[in-house]
């Protein structure tokens, strides 16, 4: 896919004050699978997968996720938090290769 | 009372038929060599032993229904006559043996279309009466017998299939329905669940946002279709050289036209139909029709529409001709079970009710929009081909080629529904 990187970050339409909100978040990555030569040995290289997503509210890490190769490739990820300020939500995904990719959406109250 | 409201139905009938004046013209029908991938082709396959399977789709059900009608236009078989046939004498009914045939999945289900009591029936329909209590009603034996036998001697506009004239059932099982439905009596037990019966059954809600790429996986299938417009084919050339600026703007609008009639293949098209024949002509790409490329092609054309209102043509001596084909093809009936598609999706017949848990469309309301359509129950994005085959092999006819003129004449008659409502490509579905 072209568009590697590119984070799409979706929250509920309507968010009051103090609701538990499901934050889902997709992102565009290969997620490099090992690869085997025909001896089935593991080819020895630097495989590029996502291997951190952090997420900031309000200016301040609430969460960090290790994530492995195991994850599909084009990961979509679902979380829930507490509303307590409007503000913004921020997602980061850092892959092996040193790539940073974010996607930020906001809370709002009404 | 019915009466008098039967014939007035039949005067409007016959006033509507003169009024359209055009009854289906099936004379200048060109051939079409199908394009589609080998198992949308609707084949048959005769093996060594000399069985007839039919070609289909990994995991479909691979019978020959070669015996009854199908939607081709060169298939001028009648609809089988009504009949009338007396109960067999000398078999006792069986109830037990009965509900068994009631309950089977690989015969009716009867279940599918009506509620009897039981846990066990699941999930029951509500396109037919609920025969709860069929057994105070003290109907003849013989009525009921004829019922089962061929409703449409009673009933002339009936949905039910006549079921012993098609050989779905034997006389000797029709004789174990009959008393299994004399057996039963009310009251009726309370219900335990309200999702058992379907007359009280909540409606289902939906998959939430359709363009929503975390909600529906379609849309990253359609997205990455963008690589394949910039890509060159084997003739060397690129969708993108010849309609340059961003397949977004480039097609804006095109599929709100779709399907249309075509002049230089003289036949009504959907963008599935044309793309397998334009990307070879051009790029050199197959795009067979039911590919997953020309799938994928397709709900990227169709996204750049997205929000447009549908707008296909009704008003040219072609699509006139066309739709009236179209039109003619939705109420024909087809298959072992002699359904038309209109006994399941308007609104004075089964649309808006249950079949089994699956509550059925309304063509009348348009029900063509959104396809492709990603389906949950298949975890893939089908068109609307796909879709139309799928319904055929329940109906028990051969399924025709995805791309066969009879199939977009028909989309084109679903099509024009939607006139004037925002398209929305992929959609999601069961």
């Amino acid at each position: 896919m072209s568009d590697i990187g590119k984070v799409r970050l979706r929250l509920p339409s309507s968010i009051k004050a103090g609701d538990v909100v499901q934050v889902r978040c997709l992102i565009i990555h290969p997620m490099e699978r090992i690869e085997r030569d025909k001896a089935g040995k593991i080819i020895d290289k630097k495989y590029n997968y996502i291997n951190k997503v952090v997420v900031t509210y309000l200016g301040k890490t609430i969460s960090t996720f290790d994530t492995t190769q195991s994850v599909s490739e084009n990961p979509y990820f679902a979380f829930t938090l507490k509303a307590t300020d409007p503000g913004p939500v921020t997602v980061t995904f850092h892959d092996t290769l040193g790539g940073k990719y974010e996607g930020t959406a906001q809370i709002t109250f009404g | 009372m019915t009466r008098p409201i039967r014939w007035l139905g039949l005067i409007l009938l016959t006033a509507g038929c003169t009024v359209a004046a055009n009854a289906p013209d099936y004379s200048s029908m060109p051939r079409w060599n199908t394009r589609a991938i080998p198992p949308a082709r609707g084949d048959i396959r005769t093996e060594a032993d000399g069985r007839r399977v039919a070609v289909r789709y990994p995991g479909w059900s691979t019978k020959d229904y070669a015996k009854f009608r199908t939607y081709a236009y060169d298939d001028w078989r009648p609809e089988p006559s009504v009949s009338r046939a007396a109960m067999p004498s000398g078999v006792v009914g069986d109830a037990k043996k009965g509900r068994a045939l009631f309950l089977d999945r690989q015969r009716g289900p009867c279940t599918g279309c009506h509620l009897v009591p039981g846990d066990d029936v699941w999930p029951a329909g509500s396109v037919g009466p609920d025969l709860s209590t069929i057994g105070d009603r003290k109907l003849t034996d013989a009525y009921l017998y004829q019922q089962l036998w061929d409703p449409r001697a009673v009933f002339p506009l009936t949905v039910m299939p006549p079921w012993g004239v098609q050989g779905v059932f034997t006389p000797e099982e029709l004789v174990h329905l009959v008393a299994y439905l004399q057996s039963l009596h009310g009251p009726a037990a309370s219900e335990k669940d309200a999702d058992r019966n379907p007359f009280t059954r909540s409606r289902p809600v939906g998959f939430g946002d359709n363009l929503d790429p975390t909600n529906n996986p379609a849309v990253l299938r359609a997205e990455s279709a963008a690589a394949l417009w910039q890509a060159r084919g084997p003739k060397g050339k690129a969708c993108a050289e010849c309609h340059p600026g961003g397949v977004e703007n480039v097609m804006r609008g095109v599929a709100t036209r779709y399907p249309r009639y075509v002049p230089a293949f003289n036949r009504v098209m959907a963008i599935e139909d044309f793309l397998s024949v334009h990307a070879p002509d051009t790029t050199g790409q197959a795009l067979a029709v039911e590919s997953a490329e020309n799938v994928t092609f397709t709900m990227l054309i169709k996204m750049a529409s997205n929000g447009m209102p549908v707008a296909v043509d009704t008003s040219s001596p072609q699509a006139r001709a066309a739709l009236a084909r179209g039109r003619a093809s939705f109420v024909r009936r087809v298959g072992e079970r002699n359904h038309a598609c209109s006994d399941c999706h308007t609104p004075d017949r089964g649309a808006n009710k249950f079949l089994g848990g699956r509550l059925l469309g309304d063509a009348t309301g348009g029900m063509t929009r959104h396809f492709p359509t990603w389906r949950t129950s298949q975890n893939d994005a089908w068109d609307l081909r796909r879709r139309f085959q799928w319904c055929m092999t329940p109906l028990g006819a051969n399924m025709l080629a995805a791309d066969a003129i009879e199939y977009a004449e028909l989309e084109l008659y679903l099509t024009q529904f939607d006139n004037g409502k925002p398209m929305s490509v992929p959609g999601i579905r069961h």
